[in-house]
C-alpha cells in the first residue's frame, strides 16, 4: 500500500476524488481527511502498480485542480 | 529515500534523489504566488510526476521525479534549475501581465475582431446558421438600463397602470403618469 | 550603472527601451523609432543634461524619445502602421495534400510518410472543403499554399483544388493566389503547363552544393539536387517565353541551414546566385518532425549559427555591391520594421504571432489547426492546437476558438518577461507553438530560447551595420525593403 497525500490549500478535494475517480479501475483506493490533508491509501496487485498509480494521480489531481481552481 | 544536496542550490531550498530521479524544491510562497507556482509545475507534467506539499505556513515543495526513472547529478540539477527558471519566469509573467493588461487585451481583441469581422461578398448565415442561433438570448448587457423604459427604470407606473388603478380606487383625475 | 549614468532623470526620457551593442547604445520607444548613441550620448539622455538645439537633442527628439516633447499623434500612427496586420482575418491557408514523399530528409519537420501511404492522401471533397473554410476568412485576400510531403504526389487534388478555389473566389469577390511548395523531382511537362496556366508560384528547398544537398535530402535512384535544378532552370524559362520579368519572376528557394551548412556559407550563397534565385533565407533548423531524433547530427549551438549568419550575410551584401541582386530574408524583414516602420507581415517575426490569426493549416484528413507548426505537433503525436475539422468547423467556430485566442495572447510580447524590457520588442516575435514545442507553454522562457538568441543576434548585427553607416551597404539594405508585388500571382474577382 502506498500513501498520497494531498494538502488541502494546494488541491481541492474535488480534485483529488476526481483523480481517483479515474484510475479506480486500476487499483483499490481509500480516502481519509487526515488534518489539512486529503489523503489517498493506494493498493495493487503489484508494487510497481500502484507506484505508478501513485505518481500518475499526482498529476491528474494537479490538472483538475488547475483547471477548477481551489475551493 | 536518500536525498543530497545539487550543485549550486542550498541545501534547505533544492535536494534530489538519484534513485528515485527526483527533485525536492522548498519555494517560499511569499516570494512566488501559487498561480505561478502551479503554472511551473505544469510545465513539466510531460516528463515527471509533480507532487507539492505545504511542509510548513508560507512555504511550497515541489518535487519533480523524472518518467525515465534513476537520474545522475547533473540531469537533477538541470530540472531543478529549469524549474527554478520557469517559476521566475511564471511569476514576472504574471506582473506584466497585470501591468499591460490594457495594452494586452487592446490588440487581442483587435486581432480577434479583425478576423470574425465579416468580409464583403462573404455568405449571408443560411437557414442553417439561424435556425441554430438562440433568439431568446438577450441581445446585450444594459448595464445603464438605456434600453429600459422610464417607468422600468425608476419603478413608476405607465399610465396604462396608474389609469387602471384611480378607476379601480376611484381617484382618476388625481392619477399621475 | 549603465552607461555611468549617476543621477537617472525621470523627466527627460519619454518612455524607452535600450540595448548595448558593441559599445554603442540602441534605444527605442514603443512604437519602433531609434536611435544609436554613444556611451557619452546616452549618459546625457539617461541623466537629461541634453542641451536643447543640440545634434543629439533633434535626433532624441525626432525619434520621439524626449518626454517634453512627445508627439502622441505621430506616436499613434506609427503604432496603427505597424500593427495593420491586426485588421484582417488568416490571410495564409496551407493545405497538406499528401505525406507521401518521394524524398527522405534528414530534417523533414514535416513527418513525411512512405510512397504507399495512400491512406496519407487528401481527397478532393476535404480539399474543396478546406479550400471553402479560407474563403471564409475575413481577408480580402488569401493565399492557398500546398504542402505536403511532396505535393506533386497528389496532383490531381492539387489541381482540383486550384480550380475550385478559382471558380469560388470569383463567385464571392475574393482575390486569391496559390503556391506550392515542391522539391520538383516529380515534376513534368504537363503538371507544369497545368501550374503556369493557373498562375501557381512554385518554391522549392536547396540545401546548398550538390553534395551537401544530397547528403541531407535523398532520392531513390537519382540526385534530388540535379532534378530540382533542371525544373528551376525550366520553369525560369517557362516564365520568360510567357513575357514575365525575370528578375520578379523565378523559383525561389528555401535552405535549411544543418550543422554541414555552418561551414559553406559562401558555397551556399554562390549556388543560389548562379540558379537565378533573388532571395535566400537564412533559417536555423526547427525543432519539429524528424528533428527529434536526428538532432544530434544536424543541430548546433545557435552561437555557431549566429557567426554563420554574419559572414554569410557580409558576403551577400559584398556580391550586391558587385551587382549581384540576392537578398537575406532575415535582413529584409527586420530592416523592413526598423528603417520603415512598416511589418512586411512575416508571421513568425510578429506580435502576435501568425499562428491561428493568420495561418490556417488543413491536413490531408481534414484536421485544421493553427498554422503549419500546430499541424507537425500533431504529426508526432501532440493535438494542443487542433482546432477541429472541415465540415464540421463554421469559420467563426474557427476563428472564436479558445486556442487562438490563447496563441494571441500568449505570443504578444509586451506579456513577456524579458521581451517586455527588450530593445527589439517592437521588431519581434516568437511563435507560440515554437515555444510550446520547445519550452512547455505558449509564453515561453525567452531568456532561454533559441530563436528569441536568433533574433537578437541578428537585429544586433543589423543595427551594427546601422551605426557603421556605410552607404553603399545602407543602400543594399533599403532596396531589400521594397516589396515589389507579383502581380501576375494574384488573381482578382474581377
Amino acid at each position: 500500500m502506498i500513501e498520497r497525500r494531498f494538502h488541502r490549500d494546494l488541491y481541492s478535494t474535488a480534485s483529488v476524488d476526481g483523480a481517483v475517480k479515474v484510475f479506480e479501475g486500476f487499483a483499490r483506493f481509500e480516502l481519509v481527511d487526515d488534518g489539512d490533508y486529503r489523503v489517498v491509501r493506494i493498493s495493487a496487485k503489484r508494487p510497481e502498480r500502484e507506484r505508478k498509480v501513485a505518481l500518475e494521480l499526482g498529476n491528474y489531481a494537479l490538472g483538475l485542480t488547475r483547471k477548477g481552481g481551489i475551493s | 529515500m536518500s536525498t543530497q544536496t545539487l550543485d549550486g542550490f542550498p541545501k534547505d531550498l533544492a535536494v534530489g534523489d538519484l534513485a528515485e530521479g527526483s527533485v525536492t524544491l522548498t519555494v517560499d510562497a511569499a516570494v512566488y504566488p501559487l498561480e505561478a507556482i502551479y503554472g511551473a509545475a505544469y510545465i513539466f507534467i510531460d516528463r515527471c510526476f509533480v507532487l507539492l506539499d505545504r511542509p510548513k505556513a508560507g512555504s511550497v515543495a515541489v518535487t519533480l521525479t523524472s518518467k525515465k526513472g534513476p537520474a545522475d547529478a547533473e540531469a537533477l540539477r538541470r530540472m531543478a534549475g529549469e524549474f527554478a527558471n520557469e517559476l521566475l519566469t511564471q511569476a514576472w509573467r504574471q506582473k506584466i501581465i497585470e501591468e499591460n493588461r490594457v495594452i494586452l487585451e487592446t490588440v487581442t481583441t483587435q486581432a480577434l475582431a479583425g478576423a470574425t469581422a465579416r468580409a464583403a461578398g462573404a455568405a449571408e448565415p443560411s437557414l442553417d446558421d439561424l435556425a441554430s442561433f438562440d433568439f431568446t438570448e438577450e441581445a446585450f448587457d444594459d448595464p445603464l438600463g438605456i434600453a429600459m423604459s422610464w417607468e422600468e427604470k425608476y419603478k413608476k407606473k405607465t399610465p396604462t397602470e396608474a389609469a387602471s388603478e384611480a378607476t379601480v380606487e376611484g381617484g382618476g383625475a388625481e392619477a399621475k403618469p | 550603472m549603465l552607461a555611468g549614468i549617476e543621477k537617472p532623470s525621470v523627466t527627460f526620457p519619454a518612455f524607452f527601451r535600450v540595448r548595448e551593442v558593441s559599445g554603442s547604445f540602441v534605444v527605442t520607444n514603443a512604437q519602433g523609432d531609434w536611435v544609436i548613441l554613444t556611451a557619452p550620448e546616452f549618459k546625457a539622455f539617461g541623466e537629461g543634461t541634453v542641451e536643447r538645439g543640440t545634434g543629439l537633442w533633434d535626433r532624441l527628439k525626432a525619434a520621439n524619445l524626449i518626454r517634453a516633447e512627445f508627439d502622441v499623434p505621430a506616436a499613434v500612427a506609427r503604432l496603427k502602421k505597424r500593427m495593420k496586420f491586426l485588421d484582417n482575418g488568416p490571410n495564409l491557408h496551407i493545405l497538406v495534400v499528401t505525406l507521401r514523399c518521394n524524398e527522405t530528409c534528414v530534417y523533414c519537420h514535416a513527418s513525411r510518410a512512405d510512397m504507399t501511404a495512400v491512406e496519407t492522401d487528401m481527397s478532393a471533397e476535404t480539399a474543396e472543403k478546406s479550400v471553402e473554410l479560407a474563403l471564409g476568412s475575413s481577408s480580402p485576400f488569401i493565399t492557398v499554399e500546398f504542402q505536403g510531403g511532396e505535393p506533386l504526389v497528389n496532383f490531381s487534388v492539387v489541381k482540383h483544388a486550384i480550380e475550385y478555389g478559382q471558380r469560388r473566389a470569383k463567385e464571392i469577390g475574393k482575390s486569391i493566389e496559390f503556391t506550392m511548395v515542391s522539391n520538383l523531382a516529380l515534376m513534368d511537362e504537363e503538371k507544369l503547363a497545368f501550374l503556369l496556366d493557373h498562375k501557381v508560384q512554385i518554391c522549392t528547398s536547396i540545401d546548398g552544393p550538390e553534395h551537401l544537398h544530397d547528403k541531407q535530402r535523398k532520392l531513390i535512384g537519382s540526385s534530388a539536387f540535379k532534378a530540382a535544378v533542371h525544373w528551376i532552370k525550366r520553369i525560369n524559362q517557362a516564365y520568360v517565353e510567357r513575357g514575365l520579368d525575370p528578375s520578379l519572376y523565378h523559383v525561389e528557394a528555401l535552405l535549411t541551414t544543418t550543422r554541414e551548412a555552418l561551414s559553406r556559407g559562401r558555397e551556399i550563397v554562390d549556388t543560389y546566385e548562379a540558379l537565378g534565385c533573388k532571395a535566400m533565407f537564412l533559417r536555423p533548423i526547427d525543432p519539429f518532425g524528424f528533428v527529434e531524433k536526428t538532432a544530434h547530427r544536424v543541430e548546433y549551438p545557435r552561437e555557431e549559427y549566429l557567426q554563420f549568419y554574419r559572414d554569410t550575410t557580409d558576403y551577400i551584401i559584398e556580391l550586391n555591391k558587385q551587382g549581384k541582386q540576392v537578398l537575406e530574408r532575415y535582413a529584409a524583414i527586420f530592416m523592413s520594421k526598423i528603417l520603415n516602420g512598416e511589418d512586411p507581415n512575416f508571421l513568425d517575426i510578429r506580435s502576435p504571432s501568425g499562428a491561428g490569426i493568420s495561418a490556417i493549416a488543413y491536413n490531408y484528413d481534414g484536421l485544421v489547426f493553427a498554422g503549419d507548426e500546430a499541424r507537425m505537433m500533431h504529426e508526432t503525436g501532440d493535438d494542443t492546437f487542433l482546432l477541429g475539422k472541415v465540415g464540421e468547423l463554421t469559420y467563426d467556430t474557427m476563428m472564436s476558438h479558445p486556442t487562438i485566442r490563447a496563441l494571441v495572447l500568449g505570443s504578444n510580447l509586451n506579456g513577456r518577461p524579458d521581451c517586455v524590457n527588450c530593445a527589439y520588442n517592437p521588431y519581434c516575435g516568437v511563435d507560440g507553438v515554437h515555444t510550446y514545442k520547445t519550452q512547455g507553454s505558449i509564453s515561453g522562457r525567452m531568456r532561454e530560447s533559441t530563436v528569441s538568441a536568433v533574433h537578437k543576434g541578428i537585429m544586433d548585427y543589423l543595427f551594427e551595420k546601422i551605426r557603421e553607416g556605410d552607404p553603399e551597404t545602407m543602400q543594399v539594405f533599403r532596396r531589400w525593403t521594397i516589396n515589389r508585388s507579383r502581380d501576375h500571382f494574384v488573381q482578382d474577382p474581377v
